[in-house]
């Protein structure tokens, strides 16, 4: 399906006068097919995170090996969580960046989400090497395959997530994100809103749950 | 009515100054400050779980409330929905509902909730 950006207003003119008004595109919806497609992909992995949160809950009282309350340490959970949190806000000032044309201001607000979404990979990675000295390993119980399935998932999210934003600054870098490709952030910006939504969730029903 | 394709440039030369004095940065500091304090409100059920608010049985409902709160916060401002076409949020939400129910039923059938 062909599209165009038509003389209606571009974001910087929609948003001087609504805020929040957002361009028209000539599709159907008036959205752009990148932009739909990455809402629906979002909404299909509702159902991937889903189905690995009720596994966990299904599993989580373990038959044999440590349980959640003999392995967790929360104080460093929550600060994980709310680096993650804090990168949601770096990553919406990128794409406000660009939407005002601060290429400048948009890498270095990339480049720190990039960085937080780096530390709270750093801490997983810290977490699961001192379950796993604790003698929990994948394979203990099924609460500890639940445990790691669910959160190596996440995990492989924010990784994906840090390549795309690293992407964006290099793009960014040799003059290929111009303001008219500014949805291209947007996009990858909702990846990682998404990402930090999930963890949210994962947060509350993992690790805070008694 | 002109069209451009979307490699074409914007015209932003009737835009000059147009957004400069305008910025959704305040809204998004704000949000970021109200999601942390929630997630505080969180970590103190752990710390203080003797705290009358969330004692006994009410600390999975006020989880759970807290939850969604900081879940609808993000995907209203952050994500943006709040600002765009409503289809965006019916998508989203027809996912959600879908795998909350779904996983809802599953949970039901294995008795988790009663066991």
């Amino acid at each position: 399906m062909s599209e165009t950006l038509t003389s209606r207003p571009s974001i910087a003119e929609a948003d001087a006068h609504q805020p929040g008004a957002h361009i028209d595109h000539d599709t159907n919806t008036g959205i752009s097919n990148t932009k739909l497609g990455m809402w629906l992909f979002l909404a299909s992995e509702c159902l991937l995170f889903g189905g690995l949160i009720t596994t966990y809950l299904l599993y989580r009282r373990p038959l044999e090996g440590p349980g959640p309350h003999d392995v967790f340490d929360i104080p460093f959970t929550s600060v994980s969580s709310f680096v993650l949190l804090m990168s949601s806000l770096t990553m919406v000032l990128a794409v406000s960046a660009i939407e005002r044309r601060e290429h400048q201001r948009m890498r270095v607000w990339l480049g720190a989400t990039a960085l937080l979404g780096a530390v709270f990979i750093a801490g997983q990675i810290y977490e699961f090497t001192a379950f796993v000295r604790e003698g929990l390993g994948f394979t203990t119980s099924r609460f500890s395959s639940a445990f790691y399935t669910l959160t190596g998932f996440h995990g492989v999210h924010v990784t994906i997530g840090i390549i795309m934003l690293v992407s964006l600054v290099l793009l960014s870098m040799r003059g290929k994100l111009p303001e008219h490709r500014s949805e291209t952030v947007e996009i990858v910006g909702l990846y990682w809103h998404f990402v930090d939504v999930v963890w949210v969730v994962i947060f509350a029903v993992v690790y805070l749950i008694p | 009515m002109s069209s451009l394709t979307s490699h074409d440039d914007v015209p932003v030369s009737e835009l000059d100054g147009a957004v400069k004095d305008y910025s959704r940065d305040k809204v998004y500091v704000y949000t970021a400050i109200f999601l942390a304090v929630i997630t505080i409100v969180e970590v103190l059920t752990y710390a203080a779980p003797d705290f009358a608010i969330w004692a006994d049985d009410l600390l999975i409902p006020v989880l759970m409330i807290l939850m969604a709160v900081k879940f609808f916060t993000i995907a209203y401002i952050f994500m943006h929905l709040k600002f765009d076409k409503p289809i965006l949020t019916r998508i989203f939400y027809t996912g959600l509902v879908l795998a909350v129910a779904v996983y809802i039923a599953v949970l039901f059938t294995f008795r988790l909730f009663t066991s």
